[in-house]
């Protein structure tokens, strides 16, 4: 156990800094970490994107042909110290580069594979489409129906919450091609064109006032059958891998953005006054403590990781995260109350919903845990 | 930051393990209540492991770890844990030296914020204590006034120099306490009872999550409770954020890093919050069996409210915390 790197992960440090000096938008740098858009993808992040990718520090893992540069486990973490030390963001908008590229690279066929660069460097937006009215939590409950017609697909249903529908041009979409009471295993994802005929996308307007996501419906949509990943009814074991690749990569992101929100909270209490106010103080050090401890924990993660290919501590660091989240910016509003502290508080729930809820996460810690089923 | 143990690391972990498991049943925590001579053979073979004062935080708190989940009694955690780190920062070197080699044991005695009441007080050749003014004096001329007894396995005691006859005393500093111009000494002392602390709350989450496994309500075993779940989720995010903490603030230490001021104090203060919200939610899983005497629950949240007052409050902590953290310009990380 150590605190510092080495000196060559140090030398990958001081490339990457040399190469965000030079490169990165003054649009990135201390924005934060927060996926967030309001309202589309800016121009910005967008050429910022693409510029990663084209330098290979898009994912540094992937080849260069992917945005990378083959680095090592070691390297890509300090690649996302940097990153949240000066709190530059990657890209605005994640499904692309975070769950697609790595489903398709591993349940993808060669054809479905070329579709990959583009989704990482955002040439082409994607959406992922699981989510239904009937079917949140319980996405095995999903009723959107795929069937199979000759060399193709036709899909009618309705998803929801769909982030990014607006903006994208390609869908990961989960449907139902088994029987109705089929659940998990009658569950297959298919590609989807966003321009294909019967598509009808209603942006939703989210509670802080932003619209990221819409609900899409379905009506007889022809979906080519080479569209199809995996195998028939096996979606599920595509949809554990793509959530599992959100859950592994993203935690300094996470402690990264609650760097940025609690140093914006000491701003804020600074601006009213509130600062030397001894239970401000008492009740920011909590916080303080919990922002440092989950960067910590986040390392142990690493550290498991590194020897075991597992990190339990994933799971509790997507929980952790966004819990703190919401009451860092709840604290945040109760000191220095004002509209846009508001409104930041209403943003805060996406974190403990969207992507599986709090208590979903806490139903899988349990199984960590090794307690059994719950009632 | 590397958490991954190295092969020395995970075989000191596990031989301070296995020596508890053999030495400390918690039969000898209740004896050592009435007659602390029971835990000497314990101490003997501890001893071994003094060496550990003259080495990295990190290993010192593996072992320490481990000690706090059988709450090892007697005084070898008091002497490596907190008046080695004293008598080093004193240049008591003769005394550093036999702690070292595992031929002496002391305590330390230190006044509010950061109290330590002389704990195993009656067991240890020499006492480390803050004098008035500040000054620390080192001696094994001392007299000791019990206090009341709350955690069974660790007595304290109100220490004071005996005579004037003092053993080789040494006086640091000219005003404070303790971590006055020796912050080193009390940076390691404070993140070695965290790790103490730590191990008494992994013994308490595992204990529960092993009984809610077993104990059937309603025909089903009461951990299948979402209820419970949520709760033993919960309790698993603060101990694994605890244990992270601690070992964060001990690899500062270790690398002297600028971060030590900060971590520390994030340690103790994240490593009390885990102990005391654990304690808690393991008596009230175990219902009526966790508040009886019999079961050994009592024994780890006796020592686990002991631990938290010792070397600083949760309040102390946090507010001397706020007062790095907070500074105008000062930096949050
Ligand atoms: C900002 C945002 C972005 C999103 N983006 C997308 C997207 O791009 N694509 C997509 O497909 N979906 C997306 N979602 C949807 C998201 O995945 C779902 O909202 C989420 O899975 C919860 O489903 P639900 O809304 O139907 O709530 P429900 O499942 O109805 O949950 C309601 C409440 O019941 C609780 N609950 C449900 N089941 C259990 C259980 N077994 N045990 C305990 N408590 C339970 C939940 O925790 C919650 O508190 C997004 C959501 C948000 C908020």
């Amino acid at each position: 156990m150590h605190l510092a790197w080495g000196e060559e992960e140090e030398r990958f440090r001081a490339e990457l800094g040399a190469f965000l000096d030079a490169h990165a938008p003054a649009e990135a740098i201390g924005r934060g970490m927060e996926p967030e858009t309001h309202g589309g993808i800016p121009l910005w992040a967008r050429e910022w994107q693409a510029t990663l990718f084209d330098h290979g520090w898009l994912i540094p893992s992937y080849p260069p042909e992917l945005g990378g540069r083959n680095a090592t486990d070691v390297q890509t973490l300090v690649y996302f110290e940097e990153l949240a030390a000066r709190g530059i963001p990657r890209a605005l908008h994640f499904p692309g580069h975070a769950i697609v590229a790595p489903s398709l690279l591993e349940f993808g066929t060669d054809a479905q594979r070329e579709l990959v660069p583009a989704a990482i460097r955002g040439d082409t937006v994607w959406c992922i489409g699981m989510s239904e009215p009937g079917a949140g939590s319980d996405l095995a409950a999903m009723r959107t129906r795929a069937t199979l017609d000759g060399d193709h697909f036709v899909v009618n249903g309705q998803k929801v919450w769909t982030s990014y529908a607006m903006w994208s041009q390609m869908c990961m979409l989960y449907v139902r091609t088994g029987d109705t009471d089929s659940k998990a295993r009658g569950i297959s994802v298919l590609i989807l064109d966003m321009t294909t005929p019967g598509i009808d996308i209603r942006p939703l307007r989210q509670s802080a006032g932003g619209t990221d996501f819409a609900e899409v419906f379905f009506t007889d949509v022809v979906v080519p059958k080479e569209n199809l990943i995996g195998e028939m009814n096996d979606g599920w074991r595509v949809t554990m891998g793509s959530l599992a690749h959100e859950r592994a990569g993203l935690w300094l992101e996470w402690t990264g953005a609650l760097d940025h929100v609690f140093r914006r909270t000491v701003d804020e209490a600074r601006r009213v006054g509130a600062l030397e106010d001894e239970v401000v103080r008492y009740r920011l050090m909590a916080l303080y403590e919990e922002v440092g401890g989950l960067r910590a924990l986040g390392y142990k993660g690493f550290a498991s990781y590194e020897k075991s290919g597992a990190a339990p501590e994933h799971a509790l660091l997507k929980l952790a995260t966004s819990e703190l989240r919401k009451r860092i910016a709840q604290l945040t509003n109760e000191i220095a109350p004002s509209p846009e502290n508001r409104r930041e508080v209403l943003g805060t729930f996406a974190g403990t919903i969207g992507g599986g809820t709090s208590e979903i996460q806490r139903n899988a810690i349990a199984r960590v845990l090794g307690l059994p089923r719950g009632y | 930051m590397d958490f991954t143990l190295s092969p020395d690391q995970e075989l000191l972990r596990d031989t301070g393990r296995a020596l508890v498991r053999e030495h400390c049943p918690a039969s000898l925590v209740r004896a050592y209540a009435e007659d602390p001579s029971v835990a000497d053979d314990l101490t003997a073979r501890l001893s071994e492991f003094a060496g550990l004062v003259a080495g990295p935080a990190v290993d010192l708190c593996l072992f320490l770890e481990e000690m706090g989940a059988a709450l090892v009694p007697g005084p070898f955690v008091p002497t490596v844990a907190a008046f080695a780190p004293i008598v080093a920062a004193v240049g008591a070197n003769d005394v550093f030296e036999s702690v070292a080699a595992g031929e002496a044991t002391g305590t330390v005695w230190s006044p509010s914020p950061v109290e330590l009441h002389a704990p195993a007080g009656d067991r240890v050749e020499f006492v480390a204590i803050a004098v008035e003014g500040g000054d620390i004096c080192v001696t094994d001329q001392f007299e000791l006034a019990p206090l009341e007894v709350f955690d069974l396995s660790r007595p304290q005691f109100d220490a004071k120099v005996f005579d004037a006859k003092v053993f080789d005393a040494k006086v640091t500093g000219d005003s404070g306490t303790i971590g006055h111009g020796s912050y080193a000494a009390l940076y390691r002392a404070t993140v070695a009872f965290s790790a103490e602390l730590i191990g008494t709350t992994r013994w308490m989450f595992e204990t529960t999550l092993e009984y809610v496994k077993t104990r059937e309500q309603f025909g089903r075993p009461i951990g299948s409770f979402q209820a419970l779940q949520h709760r033993l989720a919960d309790m698993s995010l603060l101990y694994e954020r605890a244990w992270s903490s601690v070992y964060w603030a001990a690899m500062a230490i270790d690398a002297d890093d600028d971060e030590q001021h900060r971590a520390v104090h994030v340690a103790k203060s994240s490593a009390s919050e885990a102990a005391r919200h654990i304690a808690g939610e393991a008596v009230q899983m175990h219902g009526g069996i966790g508040v009886t005497w019999d079961h050994d629950l009592h024994l780890y949240m006796r020592r686990a409210f002991m631990s938290e007052e010792v070397l600083g409050t949760t309040a102390w902590h946090r507010a001397r915390l706020a007062d790095l953290v907070l500074q105008e310009g000062g930096q949050h990380e």
